[in-house]
Parts: structure tokens; C-alpha cells; sequence
């Protein structure tokens, strides 16, 4: 086997494929529960993974930077100690959809520009993803296709499985996938050139099936260049719940806090927790001063972050996978989809020209 | 790993959450996608429940005051403490106040160790101090203590009138429901003397007088009736003559001048509300705590009646219908079902606490209610606990009332408890114990068998049991079983039995029937009391969340700039709100929201309430303290 091979893993020999690897790391997956909901989480048997889960809500970024963390514990009486709290267990995220994988990606680079985040890294580099194309989008508020980053990827997975009945296509993408396909390796197979056909049908399939749309590039221009007028991002900012659930649940947001926690034995705990940029707390200064004072400004950031060419530049893409939390997430819609066609409708608007005939500067 | 959702217990919506145990602390939390109210969103509240649980000050111990100071004490010791007080007194001189935040299971045991095991009729909930006055209201009306639809009702409705709630920011998720009507045409008439963030949502938003809706609401009945906008059938509904005599005489346009409207925009309101049927008629504790707020529920429950449409009180707290459905209440049994014959009605809690001050109570228990910030005229009620003999307080943490305690029983948050509680749509809900209590703690149901144990009384500590013998015992609750709640998230209480009735709208009880009481020279200002999106309640749990508590770090109030002008006070100064009952010194902020006359006192963290500033003064039915339209005077500070 290596790397950029593409595989055949029969239906019939996943869990004991998965089994295999249970042996060398614990396993994360999509996992079944009351009423329907599905949730990532650690599964003690590959037999308790939804393959078919179809959406989930909670994503599975939190393995690699959890929602709560403990980071290191201190202790101040008499002399200094420290003593590293990290936790970073061998695991593989499996059945990963390909915007997640994405997102982690985007992470990993976020986290080792500059400063390297240590937690965090080491963490992903003991994560091995494990992606699940999407044969259809699982829901309807999927737009992955509109952000490059879905529903099938060309790289960026350790190993990507694709449904094809009764066996899976199974392409390794990086060492770390190479590595992990060993246990099971017995169980794979060379695929033939009808696997592949029927990939490519699948991709052909899937690209057509999608309900919601997020013509992107417009609003990038708009936002980019600081052309939105204020007034839209307030009437924006107007009808937020300030919840924050469009950052905590969105798989690319990296923003966190720290609080110090003092334990019942007298030492304390730096945790680590995932923090927003709706909130006005988050970049109010010591003086006072804060750089987005108004819901509308903090929309604004939230979306420079999403869709500017800062950050194309930067981090080589847009930082939105198209995922859809925030869609079924927000309590009013400042989704990206619903935004970015605000923005797009309302600047039509503002770009006519004016009675006069003239053009606005 | 994250197991089974539990319900969370900040505001009366309900949603589901699923939350990761390591050790003592959370690891993860996330809503339900597929639970009814939550349907994968939360609030800023429910996102931000954890650290606000296990703040590093949480009871570990129980506490027993010994020479003027309260020190760590054994469970026997402080049940012990607290039953040799209990004996000493009276039972009618002992009363009982529990908390809207407990589960059912909690609120009828305890309801029953005050009735059965120590034999007080006093004994009542938090709602006293908050909505309990839509029971009298509702109940002589549509016949239903609560909601009569659920949160699916919102998004279909036709019309919806809001009545003095700040929708948005307290129940997001009713609010959420409402902007999603407004999308399919529903028409929201919003009442508030402050423009909330529901104005973007409302085709017409009235800003009469604070203080003065039973008023214009008897515009707004007599307008419905006199231009026959009412549904077809009403003049057969029982009460309907009664009714319009009592709006006999009624000058529309001289009561909605009185109240800072006019009688078009009454009438126009009825209109868009009469031509948009399935109308849902909402208030919020802007009316359930006014001076006469039991009289102008019945009136807001005529208006939904004479519009064939539906009421849905927004009770803040989440488990204020359970609490109430329970009986913990001073005149009514579980189910609402009346006292045994010739049984007087015991004290409701804030006369329980003036009675402390003149030693008709002499012992009292308190379970998770921070009475010391939560009822009025927080210096009276403060000297009141201290005269009275006994007072024993379970809470998580040292509140403002556990410090003048006697006896202190560490008790157990959401998250470390089984139990049920019922939201805002009488949807009882399975709550499940998901991380262990700190230290001793104990539930709250434990505690109260704990205490009937030590009486000499058995009753049951195993929440299934007790929900077992509710559903016996109270016909609402006869279909909820542990069991059933395991495979689905469980149903609104029924309430399709009720037989509604409209209900006279005689004039208030000021002196000619005036909308709003004569201004006081030296208290010229009306206070609007409300409520921050960060906040909730006394801010035993919300100001323990960093996240929450850091959103506003500084309490303020907010004016119009008109007003500040002509007290020569800027934005940024420190300014003085006094009543008899006390002074706060608070940051001014204006705010074109704000209407003239008026100064927004949000309710803050530390302790730092208006509800220091407003007295005893209860509505005259229900016996909730009017917090509302509280006569204010606002200064410069220093």
C-alpha cells in the first residue's frame, strides 16, 4: 500500500476493519441518539457507528480543540509549580464529512502560523480523519459545493471512504492514513475500474443535488473592499440573539478564552474554552474602549473573518466550508447563505444609480 | 462522553442539551437538533450553562450559624438544627417558600413536607414574585394556568399582541418563533412603554405610560366590541354581557390620552389583530407585575377571547407552570385543585417575610429562592429574615439569602438531579442527572425527605417514585411516566377541557378609575425594571458564567436624552435612582428607547437590584408585589 492508493474495503468487513484499528487508537464517530440526534463522539465498537447519520449538529472539531479543555495546573503556595494538563489521545475521526476535514485543515494552519499552539497541535497530529463523501448532501442547509470543500475532496483527507453499496472506495491520502490502514490492510482490495466509474458518478450526482446556494464571490468583493454600508450590517446586527452559536458550532471559528479554575484542594487550572466574536466582552479593551461596539460591527467581523480576500490571501482560502450549522444553528438568520444574500440584494439596490443619474462615489 | 440530553433550567422554554461529564467538570455541550423547542439552537444563556454551575463557590457543606457566623457542619447536624427549630414553633407560624427551579418531583414533596409532615398552610413558590398572578387571571378566563398553545403555535399564528415582555432577549426562543411568523405574515403589535428589540418585527409598536395597561386595554375591549371585530359565537360566550357593561361609559379616547396613546392607534391595533385571525395574545412580567396585574391579565385574556384567539403567558423562570402545577402555592392544592373545606389559605411568600418582621412567622424554609434580591424593598426584607427566629436556605451557592441564614443545606444544580420540569408550552420533560454534586450536596428532594424523615414523616427521595404518585394524584400530569420519557420528549400537559369565559373589565382601583396614580413631586421619574439578555434573575447562576457576567461589566440605566438634559446629566455620569424604599448609583446611558419620564433600570449582577427601590405594595388579588411603574426620582450622584 501507499500513499494516493485507491482501495476497496467490503461492507461486510467494516467493523472488523474498524475493530482492527480500535487496537491502536480510540475511534470518534457519528453516534446515535435520543430522538434522532446524532453526535460525534467516542465509540467503544465500530458497531455503534451511524454510517447513514445524515446531519449532525455538534462538530467534530471538539477533538482536536475541545469545547473545554484543561490546559496545565498550577499551584502558588510557597513555591511555583506547573504541571501539563494536555490530553492528546491516538484517535481517528471516522465518517468525517469532507467540510469538516476541511475545516480541521484550515485549523492546523491557522494554530502553527507564527505561534505554534501546542495543545492543539498536538492533538491533530494524533488525529487521523477518515472521511465520508457525501453521496447527497445530508441536509438541505449544505452549501460545502459553493466553498470548495465538498462534498468529495482531492486532498486534504488521511483515508476518504466512498459508499458504493456493498463495499467502500477507500483512498489513502497521507502518510498518517497509510499508517492507520495497516491493522486492517488484509481487508483491502485493489479497486477495479468499476469502483472508479462509480465514483465518478457519485461526484456527478452529489454536485447536482444541492438546495441552498451561497453566491460567494459578490459579497467577497463588497466585504473585502468595505463597501457594505454600516447601515446594513446594523440592520444585520439588529435582529441577532448574540447566542454565539454560529461561532461555537462552526468548524473553522479557532477563537477561545481562558479562565483560571481553583480546585477544592487549593490549585488552580488554566481551561481553555471556545469564545466568540459576537460577543461584545470578547474584544472590549482594559480601557474600556471597544473596536466593535455595536452587534452590527461585530456581524461585520464575523464575516470579514468569513468572506474577505484578507484572508484568502492569508490562509489560502475563504474561511467558510459551507457546512450549514449556521444555518440551523441561528436563532434569526445571520447564516452565511442568508447574509451573503443580503448583502448581495441590498447592494444592488445601493448601486443604482441615483435620481440624478449619478453614480454614488 | 455525551449520553442523554436533560432540559436546561435558566429560562421557561425548555430545550434540550446534551452536556459531557469529565470528573466534576463539563466538557462539552450542545443542543438537541431533534427536540421540539431547541430544534439545534440555543440562547447565550444555554450556550454558557456550565461554568455558571460549577463556579469554585458552589456549597460544598452544609453550614450552621454558631456564634453569629455560619461554619461547616455535618448533614445530621444541620437536619437536626433545623427540626428541633421547626418543633419549637408553631406550625402555623412556620412557613415554607420554595423555588421555580426545582423540578416537580421537588416542588410536590416539598409542598407536601409544609402541608402533610409539618402542617403549615404557608406555603408558596418564587412566582410570587414574578407571574403567580396569572393563575387568579387565566384561571377565571381561559381556564388554563398557563399557555393554551405551544411553541409550533407561534409560527403559524396570525397575529400576535406582546404586552410588556422583552421577548427577544428573555425567551429567544419564542422570539426566534416570532421573526419566523413575521416572515409568513403574521402582524406583531408590540406594548411597551421601552421599544424592545421586538420592534423590528412589529407592524405597530405602542409605547403607552409604564403602569397604565389595564387601561388602554379597556380601549382597546371596547373598541373590539363596539366596531364587532370580536369572532363569531363570542356574544354567546359566558361573561359577555358582563363585559361589555362593564365597559360602559368607557371614552376610549379619553382612557388611551390618559395612558400617552390615542384611540386611532387602539383602534387600528384592534383591527390589524381582528383582521389576521389565530391570534396569540403574550405578556410578560411587565404586566404580570403591575399594581393591578391579576385584573389586567383577565382583561388581555377578554381581548385573545373576543378575537377567538389564544394566551400564552411568558413566564420567565423554567419551571414556573411546574412549580405552580404542583401546589406550591398559599390557596391552592397540586392541579390547582382548592384547599379541603373550611381550610383558610395559608401566607403567600412576600407577606411571609413582612410577617417575619412581626413574629407571625417565627421559622422559615427557603429552597432555592434568593428572596433577599427577589422580593422588594430589599432593605425591609433583609431586617425582616433577621428578626425572624429560624430561617434555613437551600441554594448551590452563598446567596444573598443563605448569608442570613441560620442553617445552610448545599443543594444540587440541573445538571446533578433526575427529575422533570415543565416549560413554557406545559410540556413536562425529562431532567437527568449528568455530573456529580460538588462535595455534600444534595438534591433538593433529598433534603426535603431528609427533613420529613427527621419529622417523623416517610415520603419518597426517588424522583420516578414521586412522578409515579403525581400522575396519581394530579389529573394534569396522569399521563407522565419516567418511562414514557424515555422514548419520546414528552407532551403539554392537556387543557382542552377548559371552559373559557370573559371576564368584566371594571376600571382600576385608583381614585376615579385614572389610568396611572398622581404624580409625586419628588418622585417625578417612572422606573421600567427589566432584564439583560446576560441576565437572569438574581444572578445566582448567570453571574457566575465569565462570559455572561463580562458582557455588561458595568450596571447601568438608560434615559432619554431629553430628560437627561433637563436633570443637567450627561451620558457617562453616576447618577442616584431613590425611592422611600432606597437608592441605587448607577451609570447613565441614554437611549431614544427610553421614552420620556422614564428611567430603564436593568436588573444586575451583585446584587445591585431595583428591586430595592420598590415596596410591598401587591397587586390587591394575586398579592405579587407591583415592580412596575415603580415612582422614581433620578439625580446626580456625588
Amino acid at each position: 500500500m501507499n500513499v494516493g492508493d485507491t482501495l476497496a474495503l467490503k461492507k461486510s468487513d467494516l467493523a472488523m476493519f474498524f475493530a482492527s484499528l480500535a487496537h491502536e487508537m480510540r475511534l470518534v464517530a457519528p453516534k446515535r441518539r435520543f430522538g434522532g440526534d446524532v453526535i460525534f463522539d467516542v465509540v467503544e465498537s465500530p458497531t455503534q457507528i451511524a454510517w447513514d447519520y445524515g446531519h449532525d449538529i455538534y462538530p467534530p472539531k471538539r477533538f482536536v480543540l475541545p469545547h473545554y479543555e484543561d490546559l496545565f495546573g498550577y499551584r502558588a503556595d510557597g513555591e511555583v509549580r506547573f504541571e501539563d494538563l494536555g490530553e492528546a489521545p491516538m484517535q481517528a475521526i471516522v465518517g468525517i464529512r469532507s467540510c469538516d476535514v476541511t475545516a480541521i485543515r484550515f485549523q492546523e494552519k491557522f494554530f502553527s502560523s507564527q505561534i505554534v499552539d501546542p495543545y492543539f497541535k498536538a492533538r491533530s497530529d494524533n488525529t487521523v480523519l477518515f472521511s465520508l463523501v457525501c453521496n447527497t448532501p445530508p441536509k438541505k442547509e449544505c452549501f460545502c459545493i459553493c466553498c470548495d470543500a465538498g462534498p468529495y475532496l482531492d486532498s486534504g483527507f488521511d483515508v476518504e471512504l466512498t459508499d458504493l453499496g456493498d463495499r467502500l472506495l477507500y483512498r489513502i491520502g497521507s502518510e498518517k492514513g497509510l499508517k492507520a490502514s495497516e491493522p486492517g490492510g488484509h481487508m483491502l482490495a485493489p479497486a477495479d475500474g468499476e469502483d472508479r466509474a462509480e465514483r465518478k458518478r457519485i461526484e456527478l450526482e452529489a454536485d447536482s443535488l444541492f438546495a441552498t446556494e451561497a453566491y460567494l464571490a459578490k459579497a467577497i468583493l463588497f466585504i473585502s473592499a468595505d463597501e457594505v454600508p454600516d447601515k446594513i450590517w446594523e440592520e444585520l446586527g439588529s435582529t441577532c440573539f448574540r447566542c454565539a452559536a454560529c461561532t461555537n458550532l462552526c468548524p473553522v471559528c479557532t477563537c477561545y478564552t481562558v479562565d483560571d479554575r481553583r480546585e477544592d484542594d487549593g490549585s488552580c487550572v488554566r481551561c481553555r474554552s471556545w469564545d466568540s466574536c459576537q460577543y461584545a466582552g470578547f474584544t472590549r479593551e482594559a480601557s474600556d474602549h471597544n473596536p466593535r461596539p455595536t452587534f452590527g460591527s461585530r456581524v461585520q467581523r464575523r464575516f470579514y473573518h468569513k468572506a474577505s480576500y484578507q484572508y484568502i490571501t492569508r490562509d489560502g482560502r475563504h474561511g467558510c466550508v459551507g457546512c450549514g450549522r449556521c444555518v440551523s444553528a441561528c436563532l434569526t438568520k445571520l447564516d452565511l447563505p442568508s447574509v451573503v444574500k443580503r448583502i448581495r440584494r441590498s447592494m444592488e439596490e445601493y448601486l443604482q444609480p441615483l435620481p440624478s443619474g449619478e453614480v454614488r462615489p | 462522553m455525551v449520553d442523554t440530553p436533560t432540559i436546561c433550567g435558566f429560562c421557561s422554554c425548555g430545550c434540550a442539551l446534551y452536556v459531557e461529564p469529565t470528573g466534576r467538570r463539563v466538557a462539552a455541550l450542545c443542543p438537541s437538533a431533534n427536540h421540539p423547542v431547541s430544534t439545534g439552537r440555543l440562547c447565550i444563556k444555554g450556550w454558557n450553562a456550565t461554568p455558571a454551575l460549577a463556579g469554585e463557590h458552589r456549597l460544598r457543606t452544609p453550614l450552621v450559624r454558631k456564634a453569629d457566623k455560619l461554619e461547616t457542619a455535618s448533614w445530621e447536624e444541620a437536619i437536626s438544627v433545623t427540626v428541633s427549630a421547626l418543633k419549637q414553633a408553631e406550625p402555623a407560624k412556620i412557613g415554607v417558600i420554595g423555588s421555580a427551579k426545582t423540578t416537580n418531583e421537588e416542588c410536590y414533596q416539598l409542598a407536601r413536607l409544609a402541608r402533610d409532615v409539618i402542617g403549615t398552610p404557608n406555603v408558596d413558590c418564587g412566582c410570587r414574585f414574578y407571574d403567580a398572578s396569572l393563575i387568579p387571571g387565566l384561571l377565571e378566563t381561559t381556564g388554563v394556568p398557563g399557555s393554551q398553545v405551544g411553541m409550533d403555535a407561534i409560527t403559524a399564528a396570525g397575529s400576535i399582541l406582546v404586552v410588556g415582555a422583552n421577548v427577544m432577549d428573555q425567551l429567544p426562543h419564542v422570539g426566534s418563533r416570532i421573526q419566523d411568523a413575521v416572515e409568513n405574515g403574521c402582524k406583531v403589535v408590540a406594548v411597551d412603554p421601552r421599544t424592545s428589540r421586538l420592534a423590528p418585527q412589529a407592524a405597530m409598536f405602542l409605547n403607552p405610560k409604564p403602569g397604565t395597561d389595564l387601561a388602554w386595554l379597556r380601549a382597546m375591549a371596547k373598541s373590539i366590541i363596539e366596531r364587532r371585530l370580536y369572532a363569531d359565537g363570542v356574544p354567546e360566550m359566558q361573561g359577555f354581557e358582563e363585559l361589555v357593561s362593564s365597559l360602559d361609559g368607557v371614552d376610549a379616547g379619553r382612557l388611551a390620552e390618559q395612558c400617552g396613546l390615542s384611540a386611532e392607534s387602539i383602534a387600528e391595533a384592534a383591527e390589524l389583530l381582528a383582521s389576521n385571525p389565530r391570534t396569540i395574545v403574550m405578556f410578560g412580567l411587565g404586566v404580570m407585575q403591575q399594581a393591578e396585574s391579576t385584573a389586567t391579565i383577565k382583561a388581555l385574556a377578554d381581548i385573545a377571547l373576543l378575537l377567538g384567539g389564544k394566551v400564552m403567558p411568558l413566564r420567565g423562570q423554567n419551571n414556573a407552570q411546574g412549580a405552580c402545577d404542583m401546589g406550591l402555592l398559599p390557596d391552592m392544592l397540586a392541579g390547582y385543585a382548592p384547599l379541603p373545606d373550611g381550610a383558610a389559605p395559608g401566607l403567600d411568600a412576600a407577606r411571609m417575610l413582612r410577617a417575619c418582621a412581626t413574629g407571625e412567622i417565627e421559622a422559615l424554609l427557603i429552597f432555592g429562592e434568593n428572596v433577599a434580591l427577589s422580593a422588594p424593598s430589599t432593605q425591609e426584607t433583609i431586617d425582616a429574615l433577621g428578626k425572624a427566629r429560624f430561617v434555613a436556605v437551600a441554594d448551590m451557592y452563598l446567596t444573598e439569602t443563605a448569608q442570613l441564614a441560620d442553617v445552610v443545606f448545599p443543594a444540587c444544580s440541573f445538571l446533578e438531579k433526575d427529575g422533570t420540569f415543565t416549560n413554557i408550552e406545559r410540556r413536562v420533560q425529562r431532567v437527568r442527572k449528568v455530573i456529580d454534586p460538588p462535595g455534600q450536596a444534595r438534591s433538593d428532594l433529598e433534603i426535603t425527605a431528609g427533613l420529613a424523615s427527621a419529622l417523623g414523616s416517610s415520603i419518597s427521595a426517588d424522583p420516578a417514585e414521586v412522578m409515579a404518585e403525581i400522575a396519581a394524584n394530579v389529573p394534569l400530569y396522569s399521563g407522565v411516566s419516567y418511562e414514557a420519557l424515555e422514548e419520546s420528549w414528552g407532551s403539554p400537559w392537556p387543557c382542552d377541557g377548559a371552559a373559557p369565559r370573559l371576564a368584566a373589565i371594571p376600571p382600576g382601583i385608583l381614585p376615579g378609575g385614572a389610568a396611572e396614580p398622581v404624580a409625586d413631586p419628588d418622585f417625578p421619574m417612572r422606573m421600567i425594571a427589566g432584564r439583560i439578555n446576560f441576565h437572569q434573575q438574581t444572578g445566582t447562576m448567570a453571574c457566575r458564567s465569565p462570559i455572561l457576567a463580562r458582557e455588561y461589566p458595568k450596571s447601568f440605566v438608560e434615559m432619554n436624552e431629553a430628560d437627561a438634559e433637563a436633570l443637567k446629566i450627561r451620558a457617562g455620569n453616576l447618577v442616584n435612582i431613590s425611592t422611600k424604599s432606597g437608592t441605587l448609583t448607577r451609570l447613565l446611558l441614554l437611549s431614544e428607547a427610553v421614552p420620556r419620564g422614564c428611567v430603564h433600570v436593568p436588573h444586575f449582577f451583585g446584587g445591585d437590584s431595583p428591586n430595592a427601590l420598590v415596596s410591598y405594595q401587591p397587586d390587591p388579588i394575586s398579592g405579587v408585589p407591583a415592580y412596575k411603574a415603580c415612582a422614581v426620582k433620578v439625580e446626580a450622584a456625588g
